[in-house]
């Protein structure tokens, strides 16, 4: 990989050229999903090779990707990346430009705990059947899932600035799930949610408790089905964990990504209600509210050294202190912003035209434990394990529902909720944050799925969250 | 037959106790992406891959290898081979694909080759043009793909099938209010699209979207749905009839079969022989796709069941997907909707909808791209983006309104191979839409 990459960029040395990079993955993913207990679907897709030519020519971008890395294709792509950056800046009044970067070397080889790839697959197997065989149908239950996505990637990236990067990682997405049906209602349970992928291997299932938590979805899916729906109009919600990731991901991190503001994501993922002017003085959130983003975080699956357009990765302030502060960028959009690029840039797969997209997105934790938040919440509900998540296109008005709500009174769970339903306006909610427990409840948790470009690429990052409590937010949703 | 498919196939045929299936796939797309009225970026990606699905008894593994070749498929039928033994079964696996039909031939025109980059920026040109006079600029995308797929397996299927789908999409963005508003062009046959009509269309739409922008308050509302907010309402709603939501208790239409569930001028087919339609010969399995009655006359009729599902269920297999819907038009023309409400809203698009309960088809979501107040039959105003909170079955039973034209709207898988399917569906007038917020913003 390493010569074949270097042979290439030495080729886009040309006076033409602006700028120009490469990167090269090497990938291999696994996929196992039992339905019902029974083994349904084992597949694998090994030594993935991926490349990617991106060019700077006339202010214009041209990229040409494959899955072929042999030295006659990698040449006709030079060729195609060029002839698109060369037609294309036709079409072109605002060229691209950006400054120049000092040449980083980096090297980051990540192994995990259990290696998915290599461990014996008996264990493996026996494993991953046990937990799908305690969650099969029985009673109330009429359907479960047991899901593992196991991915290992080698990258190297080069630039004509001289940079040049090679890293390995390994992630992890585990899940289960179970339906609990009862005439024609059914409700779910998700362990550990949504937000379940990770940097490791196979010891997540340990880790992620998957063992100890069969017996308790399987009843609270069951105990669901009989529970009531939220009364009130507006409640004081504390949001768990694996739920505030994504509330964080879409009302927060989607909405400063930076090329939203120019429009170069309006044909697909949207807008954001974000002008230029708010940067320094829009109050996002309370003061309790910093938001950071972290790509040199090596925990989360949004580390790099370097990002995917030669900036070395960092810890930069979104939001500090509940004031507006910085965006995530490309270098490009930083230069137009007047702000230094924040490592942002990221490409799935070799042959994917990089992005800006979130690394690792985190809410700093502030103080205290989810027990002490819960005792200290006169009336409310703890809600967590996403259901259903929507937000507009300028990233503005959000609702949410979670699998499960626990009602809180004078300080204790006394019950639970189903489908518990909230909905607000970005800016309001996250001012109206007035406790985020501390660095003893901050954990990372992950998606694989993030969707974002043309042609689409789905993006595996992390946030980190602490529970937090948000003030007479809107619960009644009527329909 | 490709070289490397005969290696694997012949490779394959050796081992008498095992049932397989072999997807071979190339893959090219063209992908010009525009901002502001000028290119942000032309992508060019390609592909070759092979998917394969090895079952002995009631086991099964399946591998992909990307740029195949004989030593990387010796590598991945040796690994297969191994482990197929010690992976506990599926008891609901009876068998692969059995239907031999072979779909009528037509001939694919590779539109990679036939819309140069050169003209597509030409097209823009001439679009962004037409705008500018309003301070609207254009931004969207402007995609070819060329794919072929061959499906072999163990039972005799060898099918090919090929597609080149086109998919243009501009939205018109005011340059300081935001307003947005969105045409589009799918299909396969380019030489249906007409750019002056296209070209009008989006301009008709930039007008009303220089208009006054106002909010309106939650509540019902009658509203008209343009084509491409229905159709993807009709394509949430068509999970629900596959047999795997059945199977899972997740249909709303579980025992509904031949029950009245919409109004009698309700109807839905998948039907990949209509000719505004992106085709498909074949589903994933290699069954025959041919068009299929889902809602005749707002009778339920049918499940799209798989060959897997129609073992597991009982109900007959059909190899429909929903990849090709189209709900019929009606007798009436927009200006007959628009004109017959009183106080109203016109929809043109709709974003991020996701379910709350999907057996009760109860899902949220928010208009896009041009959301417009009627008043006194005429579009007045634009209004800032709403949210609904509704129920698929609901919306289709209080239709009271089809506009007697359809339109083909192209909506894109996005993801791996971009894969672009369509739905056809005509303008419609639903009574009492539940709008439950506004965004506050454009």
């Amino acid at each position: 990989m390493e010569h074949i990459i270097k042979q290439t960029i030495e080729k886009l040395n040309l006076p033409s050229v602006q700028f120009a990079d490469v990167r090269i993955t090497k990938t291999d993913n696994e996929s196992i999903y039992f339905q019902n207990g029974f083994l349904r679907h084992y597949g694998s897709d090994m030594d993935s090779f991926a490349i990617g030519i991106r060019v700077l020519i006339k202010g214009c971008w041209g990229f040409a990707g494959s899955r072929n890395v042999t030295p006659t294709n990698i040449d006709k792509l030079i060729k195609t990346a060029i002839t698109n950056a060369e037609k294309g800046s036709l079409f072109i009044t605002n060229p691209v430009n950006f400054k120049a970067l000092q040449a980083t070397v980096a090297s980051n080889h990540h192994v995990p705990e259990i290696n998915p790839f290599s461990m014996d697959q008996d264990e493996k197997m026996n494993l991953l059947s046990r937990l799908a065989n305690k969650i099969k149908p029985q009673d109330k239950i009429v359907h479960s899932m047991l899901m593992a996505q196991f991915m290992r990637q080698e990258k190297i990236y080069v630039n004509t600035e001289g940079t040049f990067s090679h890293t390995s990682h390994y992630n992890t997405l585990p899940m289960m799930m179970v339906v609990a049906a009862d005439g024609g209602q059914i409700q779910s349970r998700t362990w550990p949610g949504h937000m379940s992928g990770a940097r490791g291997g196979f010891e997540l299932f340990e880790k992620q408790k998957f063992e100890q938590n069969t017996d308790h979805i399987i009843k609270e899916a069951t105990d669901l089905l009989t529970a009531p729906m939220i009364t009130d109009e507006r409640a004081d919600l504390i949001i768990g964990n694996g739920h505030l990731a994504l509330q964080l991901h879409e009302s927060v991190g989607h909405a400063t990504e930076a090329d939203r503001i120019f429009g170069m994501e309006i044909s697909y993922a949207g807008k954001t209600f974000i002008k230029p002017s708010m940067l320094g003085n829009f109050q996002y959130g309370s003061d309790l509210v910093t938001i950071y983003s972290d790509s040199s975080n090596p925990r989360g699956m949004g580390y790099h050294p370097v990002d995917d357009e030669g900036v070395p990765g960092k810890r930069v302030d979104i939001i500090k202190n509940g004031i507006l502060k910085d965006q995530q960028t490309s270098r490009h959009i930083a230069q137009m912003l007047d702000l230094e690029p924040s490592s942002n840039m990221k490409a799935s797969y070799g042959d994917d035209m990089p992005l800006v997209r979130m690394t690792n997105f985190c809410l700093a934790p502030v103080k205290g434990s989810l027990a002490d938040l819960i005792a200290e919440t006169e009336h409310g509900y703890l809600v967590d394990f996403t259901k259903t998540w929507s937000i507009d296109d300028n990233r503005n008005n959000f609702q949410f529902t979670t699998e499960i709500g626990y009602k809180i009174e004078a300080g204790k769970i006394t019950g639970i909720v189903k489908e518990p339903t909230y909905f607000g306006i970005t800016k309001d909610f996250w001012n109206s944050c007035d406790r985020i427990c501390g660095p003893e409840e901050w954990e990372l948790h992950g998606t694989f799925h993030c969707g974002k470009g043309e042609p689409g690429q789905a993006m595996q990052l992390s946030h980190g969250v602490a529970p937090a409590r948000f003030k007479n937010i809107n619960v009644k949703v009527s329909y | 037959m490709t070289e490397i498919l005969q290696y694997i196939h012949t490779m394959l045929s050796q081992y008498s106790e095992l049932k397989y299936v072999i997807n071979y796939k190339t893959w090219q797309t063209d992908f010009l992406r525009f901002f502001h009225s000028q290119t942000n970026y032309n992508i060019s990606k390609e592909s070759i891959a092979i998917g394969v699905s090895i079952y002995k008894g009631k086991r099964n593994y399946s591998f992909n290898i990307d740029n195949p070749d004989a030593a990387n498929i010796d590598v991945a039928v040796e690994k297969a081979l191994d482990i197929i033994d010690s992976l506990p079964e599926d008891p609901d696996f009876v068998d692969i694909e059995t239907d031999l039909t072979i779909a009528e031939y037509s001939s694919t025109v590779n539109n990679i080759l036939a819309i140069p980059l050169e003209q597509k920026t030409k097209v823009l040109q001439h679009i962004a043009d037409a705008v500018r006079g309003f301070n609207f600029e254009i931004y969207g995308t402007f995609i070819c793909n060329f794919e072929s797929t061959r499906i072999l397996n163990s039972n005799g299927i060898d099918k090919v099938s090929t597609t080149s789908p086109i998919y243009l999409e501009v939205k018109a963005v005011h340059n300081e209010s935001q307003v947005t508003v969105l045409e589009t062009f799918g299909g396969e046959d380019f030489s249906r699209f007409d750019l002056a009509d296209f070209t009008d269309r989006l301009t008709q739409k930039v007008r009303y979207g220089c208009g006054e922008i106002v909010d309106v308050e939650a509540g019902h509302y009658d509203v008209v749905l343009a084509p491409r907010c229905i159709a993807e309402f009709v394509q949430y709603l068509s999970g629900s009839m596959s047999a795997q939501s059945l199977d899972q208790k997740s249909s709303y239409f579980e025992d509904r079969i031949d029950e009245q569930v919409f109004p009698e001028y309700i109807n839905i087919t998948d039907d990949p022989t209509d000719p505004d339609v992106i085709t498909s010969s074949y589903n994933g399995d290699g069954h025959i796709y041919r068009p299929l009655k889902l809602v005749e006359n707002g009778v339920y009729r049918a499940f799209m069941c798989s060959n897997y599902y129609a073992h597991k269920t009982g109900l007959p297999k059909n190899g429909n997907t929903g990849n090709c819907l189209v709900l019929k038009e009606g007798d009436k023309t927009l200006e007959q909707m628009i004109g017959s409400i009183k106080y109203g809203i016109y929809v043109s698009s709709l974003h991020y909808m996701n379910f709350m309960n999907v057996k009760e088809t109860s899902l949220t979501g928010l208009t896009r791209d041009g959301t417009f107040l009627i008043e006194d039959g005429k579009i007045t105003k634009v209004i800032n983006n709403l949210r609904f909170t509704e129920r698929i079955t609901r919306i289709l039973k209080s239709i009271t309104m089809l506009e007697n034209r359809g339109f083909t709207i192209p909506f894109s898988g996005n993801y791996e191979f971009f894969g672009i399917e369509t739905v056809k569906a005509p303008h419609v007038l639903v009574k009492d839409f539940n709008v439950t917020s506004s965004t506050n913003t454009i």
